[in-house]
């Protein structure tokens, strides 16, 4: 299959999208699946019960939370060098969400979620970082050109 | 292991690398075209069950202190409401679910009826973004998960709920009956997938079905890699379809040609594991001991332990209903305790990387004298069906 979108250009989004969150005064931003992590990754992954969350940090390098038996089928598409923390079944995503912003030193201000994010998401990710300040997306995604429903996005 | 979304991405890729559409019926294997509707005399749920369970939700929102819910349009919207109209519903403790069109609506809407203040139920897979504009408009507003009214209705099916259920099943196995009777050497998984879809509208629904052969059986939710069916493979298909909502979720790993003996040895385990699962389901057993029952028997043969490859690397089963994974979940840690209604799938699989994997799925309803199965489970490696 052509890959129509290589490393560099998901390297670049990603920059882009940092200096849009300095501009927005975000420490982080937090995607689900869907076409904005589809345009900042490549990754193409269908939603579930089981949380797989991107984190782009300010400062620092990309991190994705997914399910542990996943990890083999998700490899095949992240190949950012990002980094990989997985749950297992009985353990908490949420946990792994909230202890990657705070190993980015992500522990006051801003976090911006992605405006598709699910509430058992944000929910659980508030209750184990309390602390920080949880703000829609929308306009940091939009400044940064990040296309959440063009099909431009997709592979 | 049913996933509608995971569906889509694996029935859009099968339509990209194979570059057609779903096969035309005069293409199908000579199995599918002897398909024909299953639909007769489908009950779909009558309004007065609907009655009954807003009933029960007003009842659940006043004991968890929720004064109303939000839900977007999906299946919890629809399982009070019997409509999948986009937009939001709100239920209140009293009177009839509120429809709100435009989602910048919600707000006004509970401030119409009479909730500015205190505790909001939202339904677990409303956006943030929607959240985040009523928390603007009513700040005095907390919002808590809905869960124990949403949940807490949709966990224990009715004997209407059920019937759709099995019919869902019936179908599956009707379809999986084609597919199995239609491998051939040199078949492509996305072939096999397409074929299952096209033979479910045969059969008068909507459905799907993840593939897999050879190693890539031992991918809980497949692999992209291409795979061309040969002598010796394992072959596991997954997922299922929807009747009036209702879905049915079937796994059969069935050995095309000749087993090896390690073949054997780990489909029997497997198989052995699944009736764990069944024996230890019942009311009043707990959602972890089912899944401790059906993980003690692979452990005990050398495999895992707990979630370790090769081994079994992900819970036994899920609930099931409107959504093909639901709650409750038969993981560890889900102290809940199984209720006649209750359905469930089982589902523990056993994945060797680099060699194969094998997972048999039945869905299980829980009765007052324990769990009975949707489907007859697959008696023998080499028969997926009983």
């Amino acid at each position: 299959m052509p890959q129509a979108n290589s490393e560099p250009t998901f390297a670049g989004r990603i920059e882009r999208l940092r200096e849009a969150m300095k501009e927005f005064g975000l420490q982080a931003v937090v995607i689900e699946p869907g076409p904005a992590m589809q345009y900042l990754t490549g990754v193409r992954w269908g939603r579930s019960e089981r949380t797989f969350a991107l984190v782009v940090p300010l400062k620092g390098v990309l991190g994705f939370v997914l399910p542990g038996f996943e990890e083999m089928r998700a490899k095949e598409l992240i190949h950012s060098g990002a980094e990989i923390r997985v749950w297992q079944e009985d353990e908490s995503p949420y946990q792994l969400v909230a202890q990657m912003l705070k190993d980015r030193g992500v522990t006051a201000g801003r976090v911006g979620i992605d405006p598709s994010v699910r509430f058992f998401i944000y929910d659980g990710v508030k209750k184990l970082a309390p602390g920080l300040t949880y703000v829609s997306a929308q306009q940091v995604l939009k400044s940064a050109g990040v296309d959440t429903s063009s099909p431009a996005a997709r592979r | 292991m049913s996933n509608p979304t995971r569906r889509t991405f694996l029935v859009t890729a099968a339509a990209g690398l194979a570059g057609t559409a779903l096969p035309q019926t005069d293409n199908l294997p000579v199995a599918f075209r002897k398909l024909r509707p299953m639909t007769d005399g489908i009950q779909p749920i009558i309004v007065a069950e609907r009655a009954g369970r807003l009933e029960k939700a007003r009842k659940l929102m006043r004991e968890n202190r929720i004064n109303a819910v939000v839900m977007e349009s999906g299946s919890s919207a629809f399982y009070f409401t019997g409509s999948r109209a986009a937009g939001a519903v709100l239920l209140f403790s009293q009177g009839d679910p509120v429809p709100v069109a435009a989602s910048g609506g919600i707000a006004k809407a509970l401030k119409d009826g009479g909730v500015s203040t205190g505790r909001v139920g939202v339904e677990e897979r409303v956006r943030f973004e929607m959240v985040d504009a009523i928390g603007k408009d009513l700040p005095a507003l907390e919002f808590t998960s809905a869960d124990p009214v949403t949940a807490g209705c949709r966990m224990t099916k009715s004997p209407a709920e059920l019937a759709l259920m099995q019919r869902a099943n019936d179908i599956t196995i009707a379809c999986y009956r084609a597919a199995f009777a239609s491998l051939r050497e040199g078949m492509t998984q996305h072939e096999i997938s397409a074929y299952i879809g096209a033979g479910y509208k045969l059969l008068g629904v909507e459905g799907d079905a993840m593939v897999s052969f050879g190693m890539y059986t031992a991918f809980p939710h497949g692999s992209i890699q291409p795979q061309k069916l040969r002598e010796g493979d394992f072959v596991l298909i997954d997922d299922g379809c929807r009747v009036e909502g209702y879905q049915s979720d079937i796994t059969r790993t069935v050995i095309f040609g000749k087993p090896t003996q390690r073949q054997r040895d780990v489909w029997e385990l497997e198989r052995k594991a699944q009736n764990a699962a069944l024996a230890a389901a019942r009311p009043g057993a707990t959602c972890e001991s089912v899944d401790t029952a059906a993980r003690k028997v692979i452990t005990d043969a050398g495999f895992g332990p707990g979630y370790k490859l090769p081994g079994l690397p992900h819970r036994t089963g899920h609930g099931i209903g409107l959504d093909g994974h639901e709650w409750p979940y038969l993981v560890r840690g889900n102290k809940r305790r199984m209720e006649p209604g209750m359905c469930f799938s089982d589902e523990p699989m056993i994945a060797i990387y680099g060699e194969f994997g094998v997972r048999l799925e039945d869905c299980m309803y829980i009765t007052e004298d324990g769990a009975r199965t949707f489907t007859k489970q697959s008696p023998a490696i080499d028969q997926p069906f009983g």
